[in-house]
C-alpha cells in the first residue's frame, strides 16, 4: 500500500464511517450495502430476465460496477458443444451480463475461459463468444500459457501457487457465471469448479485431489458477485454430455454475493446436501464462505 | 502473362496450405494435382494424358506451384543458360521407380518425388513455422494494447524437426539449382513431368521455329529454363518443352511460336518406343490408383500391438498409407495440432505420412477438417454425424495407473472429456468414482489419454488397422425433460 492509496482508503473509512452514521433510508439511497440480501434465487422465466430481477433484489448492477470500471466475466464456454446440451453457460445471460456491466459504466467487459475441447471451436460453437461481442464485450484468449501468471496462494492446503490468466490480476471487478450441471470427477459443477477455467494449470488439479484444489484456488480471488446459470441443467454424463437427454430445462438461477453459498443453494436444486460436495465443505471450513444461506439474506423471487 | 497466372495459382496454393486447407467453405483446390488426381481417380491418369497431347507440358509451367518456384527463383537471380542441353535418361527410371513403389504401395518414394507434396511440406514444415513467431508476436502486441482477435495467433503448429531441416536441406538445394538451371527438377526428376513428356511429344500445342527468319543468333537457348531449345537442329525438345514461352517473348525476329496443329514429329522407331512407353505407365498409373485398399486382409491380427493412429476417414492402414502422399495439408488443416507427420511410426515406407499424436490433444468430436484437406482420397471427407460414429482406435484403461485408486482422490478427467461416455464414472471405494471404459462405443479420439493426469497414463489409445463404427451413443431421442423449478429447496 502506498501512500496514495492509504489515503484514498482512509477516506474510505471515513465516508463510511458517516454513512453509518445516517438512518437506513438515506444509506441505502448511497447504495451501502447493510440490509440488502447476500444471494437472489430465482425461477421459471428467461435467463435474461431472472437475471434482471436477480440483481435488482441484490441492489441493482451499481453495486457490483462502478464507472470506468473494467469488468472480467467468467462462463463456462469449455465444450465443443451447442447451447442446447447445457454444456456451457446459457450465451443469452453472458450477453445480458455484458451489457449490464456497460449499461452501469464499465469501461471494457472481457470474457474468456480456459478450455476444455479446442478454444476455438468451444467458444464460436457454445454461442458464448457471439454474445459477449453482442452484449459489447471482448472474448479474449486463454489458450496458451503466455497469457497467465504465476500467483502464490496463501493458506492454499494443497495448491501452493496457481497461474492465474493476466486479465483476472489487472480487472476491477470480477463476475463469476458458471452453469450447473452433473460432473463426473467432483460429482457437481457450478461457481467454485467454474474457477478451473481462469488459471492455466488445471491438469494439476486432478492430480493432486480436485476437491481441495478447487477450494484453494478460491482462495486467490473472490467474485464480487457469482450468478450461476440452471436454465438449462445436465442432469447425468456431465460435464460434456453426449445428447440433450441429459439436460432437463429447470429455468432457474443464482446470484450470489458469496461463491460458497451460491454453490450450496445450487447443490440443493441439484438435488444434493452441500456437506456432502467435499470442496463447498473444504471452501466453508477454509472461510471462504458460508454454507449457511440465511446468514446472507436471500431472496426468492417465482416469475 | 502466363507467368503472372502461373504466379497467381502457385500464390493461391501457398494461401490454401497457410490459412484455408480443411474449411469446407473451400474449393479443394490440390485435386487439381497430378498425384493427388491419380491417387483419387484412376480417370485422373487418362486426363493427364490427354491434356499432355493437347497442351504438352503446359501443366508444368501453370499449374505446378514447385515449377513456379524454381522458375521465380531463376528469374530473381537473372542467370542466363548456355544453351541446349540434352535430356537425361535418368528421368525414365525414376518415373519407373516411383509407378513401381507406388503399385508396390510403398508411398514414400513418390511422397519424396510428386512436385505437389514436396511444395506443401514446403509451406507447411517449413514456410509456416518460419512465420508462426512473427505472426505470434503481432497478435501478442495487438492483445497487449487490449485489442483481442485483430490477429489470431497461429495456434497449434506440430513441429517436427526432423522434417524441418530435411525440408529446409531440400528446398536449399533446390534454390541453389534453380538459381543455376533454371528448372532443373522439373527437367531431371520430376516423375509427373516424365510422364506427361511421354505424350507432350506429338501434342496440338507446342513451340517451333517457323519460317526463315531465325538468324541463330541463340538468346532463346539462354532463356530456356529446361535448356531444350537446340539452335544448331531448329528444334524444341517438345518432351522436356513446358510452353513457358519465355523462348517466344525473346526472339527478336520471331521465329518461334506456339502453334497449333499436329505433324510436328513423323512416326518414328523412336516415336513407337516413346507411345508404347507413356502407354505402359499410364497403365501402371492406372493400376497404382486402382489398387483397392486391404481393408480386410490387413485386420489386426495381434491385438496387443499399440499401432498408430491414422486420422479419421482414412478407412484402414492399408488404404491411407497407399494414397498418402504426405503433402501435409491435413496437419496444416487440423485445428488441434495432433496431425503431424511420421518418423518412422508407418515403416520406413510410411516415411512423413502422417500420424495422431495424443500428446498434442485430441481429435475433436465434431470436426471433419483432415478428410476435407486431403485431396488423395487417403483421408476421405466425412459428414459430422458419419465421423461420430467412426472408431479410428480403441482406449485401454490400466487401473493400477489411475489416481483415484493410486492415491484416492477424484478425478474423472477422462470421463470429462469422453464425448461417448465410452469412458464413465462408476463407485469406488469412500464415495468416490473410478473410470469404466466401454470399447464398444469407444472411438479411439484420445480425449481420455489427453486429459489423464496420471504419469504414466492410466488410459491409452491404440490406433486400429481397419477402422471401424460404433453404435449411435446419443440417448434420450427425446430431447430435454421440460421440469421447471416449482419451488426453491431451500
Amino acid at each position: 500500500m502506498d501512500r496514495r492509496e492509504f489515503l484514498k482508503r482512509t477516506a474510505a473509512l471515513g465516508l463510511g464511517g458517516v454513512a453509518l452514521l445516517l438512518p437506513g433510508g438515506v444509506r441505502r439511497a448511497f447504495g451501502a450495502r447493510e440490509g440488502l440480501p447476500g444471494l437472489a434465487a430465482v425461477r421459471g422465466g428467461e435467463p435474461g430476465e431472472m437475471f434482471d430481477r436477480g440483481v435488482a433484489a441484490l441492489g441493482g448492477m451499481g453495486r457490483f460496477v462502478k464507472k470506468g470500471q473494467t469488468v472480467v466475466i467468467k462462463p463456462n464456454m469449455s465444450w465443443d458443444v451447442p447451447p442446447e446440451r447445457g454444456g456451457n453457460t446459457n450465451p443469452e445471460l453472458v450477453e445480458r451480463i455484458v451489457r449490464r456491466c456497460l449499461e452501469a459504466g464499465a469501461s471494457k467487459v472481457y470474457a474468456f475461459d480456459h478450455t476444455c475441447d479446442l478454444w476455438r471451436n468451444s467458444y464460436r460453437n457454445s454461442g458464448v463468444e457471439e454474445a459477449v461481442k453482442r452484449g459489447g464485450g471482448v472474448a479474449a484468449p486463454a489458450d496458451t500459457s503466455g497469457y497467465f501468471q504465476k500467483v502464490p496462494l496463501p493458506g492454499g492446503r494443497v495448491l501452493k501457487e496457481t497461474a492465474v490468466h493476466e486479465l483476472l490480476l489487472e480487472c476491477d471487478v470480477f463476475i463469476n457465471v458458471p452453469v450447473l450441471k452433473h460432473h463426473g470427477g467432483a460429482g457437481i459443477t457450478m461457481g467454485m469448479k467454474n474457477l478451473m477455467g481462469t488459471v492455466w494449470n488445471r491438469g494439476e488439479f486432478h492430480s493432486k485431489g480436485l476437491h481441495q484444489c478447487i477450494a484453494d484456488v478460491s482462495l486467490f480471488r473472490r467474485p464480487a458477485l457469482t450468478v450461476i446459470d440452471a436454465y438449462r441443467m445436465m442432469t447425468r454424463h456431465g460435464p460434456r454430455g453426449t445428447s440433450e437427454g441429459d439436460v432437463t430445462v429447470l429455468k432457474a438461477q443464482i446470484l450470489s454475493t458469496d461463491i460458497v453459498a451460491g454453490d450450496a443453494a445450487a447443490a440443493r436444486i441439484f438435488g444434493a446436501d452441500p456437506k456432502n460436495v467435499a470442496y463447498i465443505r473444504n471452501a466453508a471450513e477454509m472461510g471462504i464462505g458460508t454454507m449457511d444461506l440465511e446468514s446472507l439474506g436471500v431472496e426468492r423471487i417465482a416469475l | 502473362m502466363r507467368f503472372l497466372l502461373a504466379f497467381t495459382v502457385a500464390a493461391l496454393f501457398l494461401a490454401w496450405f497457410l490459412f484455408r486447407a480443411g474449411r469446407a467453405d473451400m474449393p479443394l483446390l490440390p485435386a487439381l494435382q497430378a498425384v493427388p488426381s491419380i491417387l483419387r481417380w484412376w480417370g485422373g491418369a487418362a486426363a493427364l494424358a490427354l491434356g499432355a497431347m493437347v497442351a504438352g507440358r503446359a501443366y508444368c509451367s501453370v499449374l505446378c506451384p514447385l515449377g513456379t518456384f524454381q522458375e521465380a527463383v531463376w528469374r530473381a537471380g537473372r542467370r542466363r543458360l548456355s544453351g541446349y542441353a540434352p535430356g537425361s535418361p535418368v528421368r525414365y527410371w525414376i518415373l519407373a521407380l516411383v509407378l513401381a513403389a507406388g503399385a508396390a504401395g510403398l508411398a514414400a518414394v513418390p511422397a519424396l518425388l510428386d512436385p505437389y507434396a514436396a511444395f506443401g511440406r514446403g509451406v507447411t514444415q517449413l514456410l509456416r513455422p518460419s512465420l508462426a513467431g512473427g505472426i505470434d508476436s503481432l497478435a501478442g502486441f495487438f492483445e497487449s494494447l487490449g485489442l483481442y482477435g485483430v490477429i489470431s495467433g497461429t495456434g497449434r503448429v506440430p513441429f517436427v524437426p526432423g522434417l524441418f531441416w530435411s525440408t529446409a536441406a531440400f528446398f536449399l538445394a533446390l534454390t541453389l539449382w534453380s538459381l543455376r538451371k533454371g528448372r532443373p527438377f522439373c527437367d531431371a526428376l520430376c516423375p509427373v513431368g516424365t510422364f506427361l513428356g511421354l505424350f507432350s511429344r506429338s501434342s496440338l500445342l507446342s513451340i517451333r521455329f517457323s519460317g526463315e527468319s531465325c538468324t541463330g543468333c541463340g538468346l532463346c537457348g539462354t532463356v530456356c529454363p529446361q535448356e531444350c531449345i537446340s539452335v544448331k537442329e531448329r528444334t524444341v525438345d517438345a518432351d522436356r518443352c513446358v510452353l513457358c514461352l519465355r523462348c517466344v517473348d525473346a526472339c527478336p525476329g520471331g521465329a518461334l511460336s506456339l502453334s497449333f496443329g499436329g505433324g510436328g514429329q513423323s512416326l518414328s522407331r523412336r516415336g513407337l518406343l516413346r507411345t508404347a512407353a507413356g502407354t505402359l505407365a499410364a497403365l501402371g498409373v492406372v493400376f497404382w490408383s486402382s489398387k483397392k485398399d486391404d481393408t480386410v486382409a490387413a485386420a489386426a491380427s495381434s491385438r496387443d500391438e499399440k499401432l498408430p493412429v491414422s486420422p479419421p476417414g482414412s478407412k484402414s492402414r492399408g488404404n491411407f498409407t497407399k494414397k498418402c502422399v504426405a503433402c501435409t495439408a491435413c496437419v496444416a488443416a487440423c485445428p488441434a495440432g495432433i496431425i503431424r507427420p511420421s518418423l518412422g511410426e508407418w515403416g520406413a515406407a510410411g516415411l512423413f505420412q502422417p500420424v495422431l499424436d495424443y500428446r498434442r490433444g485430441y481429435c475433436q468430436y465434431g470436426c471433419t477438417a483432415c478428410g476435407d484437406a486431403c485431396p488423395t482420397g487417403a483421408i476421405e471427407s466425412l459428414e459430422p454425424e458419419e465421423k461420430q460414429l467412426v472408431s479410428i482406435g480403441k482406449a485401454r484403461f490400466l487401473r493400477r495407473n489411475c489416481i483415484v485408486r493410486k492415491y484416492g482422490t477424484a478425478c474423472g478427467a477422462c470421463s470429462e472429456h469422453c464425448p461417448t461416455q465410452a469412458m464413465r464414472m462408476v463407485p469406488f471405494r469412500g464415495g468416490l468414482t473410478i473410470p469404466e471404459l466401454d470399447p464398444s462405443i469407444c472411438l479411439g479420439c484420445g480425449a481420455c489419454e489427453y486429459a489423464c493426469p496420471a504419469e504414466p497414463k492410466a488410459v491409452t489409445v491404440s490406433g486400429l488397422a481397419v477402422h471401424g463404427k460404433i453404435r449411435p451413443v446419443s440417448g434420450g431421442e427425446g430431447g430435454p425433460t421440460v421440469a421447471p423449478l416449482e419451488e426453491f429447496p431451500f
